[in-house]
C-alpha cells in the first residue's frame, strides 16, 4: 500500500513533463523567428509546414492558372509536341512536373541529399521544354 | 460556332468535395509525414527529403519493388491472354450467355479478405482439397507456409482466379459490339482464323483491353488484402510486396515519415507506369 502510493504520487509529478511534451525538453524559451521548416499549426494531425505549404499553393495556383487561361483561350492549345505526343496546356504542366518528381527521386537515390539546386535546375529546365516544345 | 454549355461542370461538384475529403487531405497529409519526423501526439520535426533518400537506398525497398514488378508481371502475362482466349471461346448468341457471364462474374463478387481466407484453406496442406490433392494423392510436397515458390504459385493462381473474369467480362463487350457484316466480309475474303483475330476482333478491342490492362495493372500493383491473408508476407519476406512492406513500416514500426515518402515514391511509379500506357495505347488514335 506504501509503495503504491508513492508510485501514484511519482506519476502525478510527471504530469507537466508529460502534458507539455517531450518537444520542449532542453530548450530555452526565446522565441524564435519564422522558419520554412517549423510546423505552421502546431498540434494539427495535418502536420502542415510553411514549405509544404507553399508547394501546394504553387500547385494549385498553376491549376488555378491554367483555368483562367482556358476560360480566356478555350481549346486548351492544342499541338503536337517533340515527344510525338498531342499536347494541352494540362498535360505539359502534368508532364513538367511527373518529370520534376522523377527527376529529384533519381538524384535523391544515386547521389543523395547534397547539391539539390542541380536537380532543381534540370527540373526547372525540364519544365521550360515541356511548355516550350512539348 | 457552336455555343457549349459549361452549366454541367457544377453537377460534378459533390463529387469533387468527396475526392476532396477521401482523397486529397489525406494525399497532401501524406506530403507532409513525409519530410518530417513524428514520435506520435501530434509533434513533428523537419528532416526533409532524408526518408526518401534512406527509402530509395533501401535494400529492402529494392526487393519489394522487384517483387511487386514480378507479381504484377507474371499475372498481367496470365490474365490477359488467358482473358482474350476465353473471351474468344464464348457463345455470342443464345441461352448459354447468361450462364456464362454469371458464371465468370461469380469470383469477382467475392470479398478480398475472403478470397484470402479461401485460398489459404483450400491450399493448407492436410485441411484443404487443393493441398491434401497435391501432397497426399500427387505426392508434391506442397506446402505454401514453408515454401516459397509453393507461396508465389498459390498468390498467383488466387489472383488468375480472381480478375481474369474482369478482362473476360471487358473482351466480350468488345467482342459483341463487332457487327456481323465484319464476319462475313472476312469469310468471304476467305481470311483465316487468325486473321479474323488480328484485323477484325483485337482493333475492336483495344479500348476495352487498354482499360483491363490499366485496370489490372493498378489493382495488382496495389494489391494488398488477398497476400496478406493468404501468406502474410512469408515465408520469410518471400511474398512481401510493396503494400505489405508499407503497411508494416506505417503501422508495425510506426515510421510515419518513411512510411510516407515510400507511398509517395510507390504512387509517382503507378502514376508513371499509368500513364505512359495509357499515352502510347492512345496515341494512334489522336492521329
Amino acid at each position: 500500500m506504501h509503495r503504491l502510493a508513492i508510485t501514484c504520487a511519482a506519476l502525478f509529478a510527471t504530469h507537466p513533463a508529460r502534458t507539455q511534451g517531450w518537444n520542449n525538453v532542453g530548450k530555452d524559451d526565446v522565441p524564435k523567428g519564422f522558419s520554412w521548416t517549423d510546423p505552421l499549426f502546431s498540434g494539427f494531425w495535418m502536420a502542415w509546414t510553411p514549405a509544404t505549404l507553399a508547394i501546394f499553393i504553387g500547385i494549385f495556383a498553376a491549376m488555378g492558372t491554367l483555368i483562367a487561361l482556358e476560360i480566356r483561350w478555350p481549346g486548351g492549345n492544342e499541338r503536337q509536341g517533340f515527344l510525338g505526343l498531342t499536347t494541352t496546356r494540362g498535360d505539359r504542366l502534368f508532364i513538367s512536373l511527373l518529370g520534376t518528381v522523377y527527376i529529384f527521386l533519381a538524384w535523391l537515390g544515386l547521389v543523395g541529399q547534397g547539391l539539390l539546386w542541380i536537380p532543381l535546375i534540370l527540373a526547372l529546365s525540364w519544365a521550360t521544354l515541356c511548355f516550350w516544345k512539348a | 460556332m457552336k455555343t457549349v454549355n459549361q452549366r454541367a461542370w457544377f453537377f460534378v461538384l459533390p463529387v469533387l468535395l468527396l475526392v476532396a475529403f477521401n482523397a486529397l487531405v489525406p494525399m497532401m497529409t501524406v506530403v507532409n509525414y513525409s519530410v518530417q519526423e513524428t514520435f506520435g501526439d501530434n509533434l513533428f520535426f523537419w528532416e526533409g527529403l532524408r526518408w526518401f533518400e534512406q527509402i530509395l537506398t533501401s535494400e529492402r525497398f529494392h526487393a519489394a519493388l522487384g517483387r511487386q514488378f514480378l507479381f504484377t508481371g507474371i499475372i498481367l502475362l496470365i490474365e490477359i491472354p488467358l482473358g482474350i482466349i476465353i473471351a474468344l471461346s464464348m457463345p455470342r448468341k443464345g441461352f448459354w450467355v447468361p450462364v456464362c457471364l454469371v458464371t465468370m462474374a461469380l469470383p469477382m463478387l467475392i470479398p478480398w479478405n475472403v478470397v484470402g481466407a479461401m485460398w489459404n484453406i483450400f491450399t493448407l496442406p492436410r485441411l484443404g482439397l487443393a493441398g491434401y490433392f497435391l501432397n497426399e494423392i500427387v505426392g508434391i510436397n506442397y506446402n505454401m507456409t514453408q515454401s516459397p515458390l509453393a507461396a508465389w504459385i498459390t498468390i498467383i493462381v488466387m489472383d488468375v482466379w480472381h480478375w481474369t473474369s474482369l478482362v473476360v467480362l471487358l473482351c466480350y463487350a468488345g467482342l459483341v459490339s463487332i457487327p456481323d457484316a465484319y464476319y462475313q466480309a472476312a469469310k468471304i475474303d476467305g481470311a483465316s482464323n487468325w486473321s479474323v483475330f488480328r484485323y477484325i476482333q483485337l482493333p475492336k478491342m483495344k479500348t476495352v483491353l487498354t482499360i483491363a490492362i490499366l485496370l489490372r495493372f493498378m489493382d495488382s500493383f496495389n494489391i494488398y488484402t488477398e497476400p496478406f491473408v493468404l501468406t502474410g508476407g512469408g515465408p520469410g519476406n518471400s511474398t512481401t510486396l510493396l503494400s505489405i512492406d508499407l503497411v508494416k513500416i506505417a503501422l508495425g514500426q510506426f515510421d510515419l515519415g518513411p512510411a510516407a515518402a515510400m507511398s509517395l515514391i510507390y504512387f509517382a511509379i503507378t502514376l508513371l507506369v499509368s500513364w505512359l500506357f495509357y499515352t502510347l495505347m492512345t496515341r494512334e488514335d489522336d492521329k
